[in-house]
């Protein structure tokens, strides 16, 4: 089996100074897009590499202690790999994004040590999930949005992450095509192939 | 249009995680209700996720967790996240619909006292209290000074105060150095964290004792 990870080992430390790496933010939210759409091992380990010595870095300050903080870094990392697909480029970098993710994780984990309670708010306080626009949506329309992503669960994985990446993360299909690193016709053609799904799945009433 | 916002500093330790739960859902309300907050805090998450992401040169240091990453990896189904239905409730005849920050944290059903209902939210937090307080049209809070503070956030509604009247999403933080008199036409619904007991400060206010543990 090939391994997942994309360095293996640590660098010695070469005591010199290099400037600051520019952050890779295109490979980062190209890498959430990927283990969003198609559960990307390669990618995920891309994001893992990239963010585990800084949110235990993070951590370290918050709790000081390292065992906390290598807590934080997995409670973290799961909510990247499980909640990727609700992270939305246009609504800024994905390092925000992971930011975010892991201040609520952090605060989940103060709140346990100071009031020894289970419960978890950070996501009450601040929803990863978009907000509908007032006015702009019924709650119908959110029930039919979960269907939708039942039916969405039914089609072959190519598929669904086209699906996904067009009418969940709204990007062009010309983006997606570079994303998935497949030709634009292809995108077109698997697209129209689940849409027809789609459509036979959910009746004749979606017209 | 909302003229009260929490302060800077308010909104920064928001942003970290740092408040307590009480505070941060108080902010987190006044947020969803104000436009210029939500762009503030957009700003101060970037902000803070360059100060906590900047590399250093010390990262390479740290080894690939490969048995974290295997866990992590080992289930690849997702969480799905939805949109819970909003919740309402109904004090005196009136029926409100809640923050969404307010859907999954639970509350107690209203105590009332004259023109005052209060409903305690279901947030352990030390010495702060957070409650839902409803003032029926025409009512007011007697004249009172806290030794700690007072968080008031108009949710619908109206009132006023010696210092303006106040609309939907203003957020008012006071201390042991105000005294006010807060009363309503139209009756309204608040949501407050109390940091401690109030004091009345009248004559007759004085004999209101109950009044200062309900609303506390």
């Amino acid at each position: 089996m090939v391994s997942q990870q994309l360095q293996t080992g640590c660098k010695p430390k070469t005591g010199q100074f290099t400037a600051m790496p520019e952050t890779p933010s295109k490979e980062l939210a190209n890498s959430l897009f990927a283990v969003a759409t198609s559960r990307d091992k390669r990618a995920f380990a891309f994001l893992f590499q990239y963010f585990s010595p800084k949110i235990k870095r993070f951590g370290i300050k918050q709790f000081g202690s390292e065992a906390q903080a290598m807590e934080l870094v997995q409670e973290t990392l799961t909510s990247v790999w499980r909640k990727a697909h609700l992270y939305h480029p246009e609504k800024g970098a994905a390092t925000t994004w992971v930011y975010t993710v892991m201040r609520n994780a952090s605060f989940d984990m103060l709140r346990k040590m100071k009031s020894s309670k289970e419960e978890c708010i950070s996501e009450d306080i601040w929803p990863l999930i978009d907000e509908a626009e007032p006015g702009q949506h019924e709650f119908s329309d959110h029930l039919e949005d979960k269907q939708i992503k039942q039916y969405l669960d039914r089609l072959p994985q190519a598929q669904r992450e086209v699906v996904r990446g067009v009418y969940f993360q709204d990007m062009s299909q010309e983006q997606l095509a570079e994303h998935l690193n497949i030709p634009v016709g292809t995108v077109k053609s698997r697209l129209r192939l689940a849409l027809q799904k789609l459509r036979n799945e959910m009746g004749e009433q979606h017209d | 249009m909302i003229k009260h916002h929490p302060s800077n500093e308010l909104l920064v330790q928001f942003s970290e995680g740092n408040l307590p739960a009480t505070l941060s859902v108080a902010v987190a309300i006044h947020v969803e209700m104000c436009p210029v907050c939500q762009k503030q805090l957009a700003t101060l998450e970037a902000k803070n996720a360059n100060t906590a992401f900047e590399d250093v040169v010390n990262d390479d240091d740290i080894c690939f967790d490969q048995l974290m990453f295997d866990n992590i990896t080992s289930d690849e189904s997702i969480d799905e996240v939805y949109d819970q239905p909003a919740i309402k409730v109904e004090v005196k005849g009136k029926e409100y619909t809640l923050p969404r920050a307010l859907t999954r944290i639970g509350h107690s059903s209203f105590m009332q006292i004259g023109k005052l209902a209060r409903s305690r939210i279901a947030l352990d937090d030390g010495a702060l209290r957070a409650s839902l307080l409803h003032i029926d049209a025409g009512g007011e809070i007697p004249d009172h000074t806290h030794t700690g503070f007072e968080l008031t956030l108009l949710l619908d509604g109206e009132f006023s105060d010696e210092d303006g009247s106040y609309v939907p999403g203003d957020f008012m933080m006071l201390d042991g150095r105000h005294n006010h008199t807060p009363k309503t036409t139209e009756g309204c619904l608040c949501f407050t964290v109390v940091s401690s007991a109030l004091h009345f400060n009248k004559g007759i206010s004085k004999l209101l004792n109950p009044i200062g543990n309900l609303i506390y």
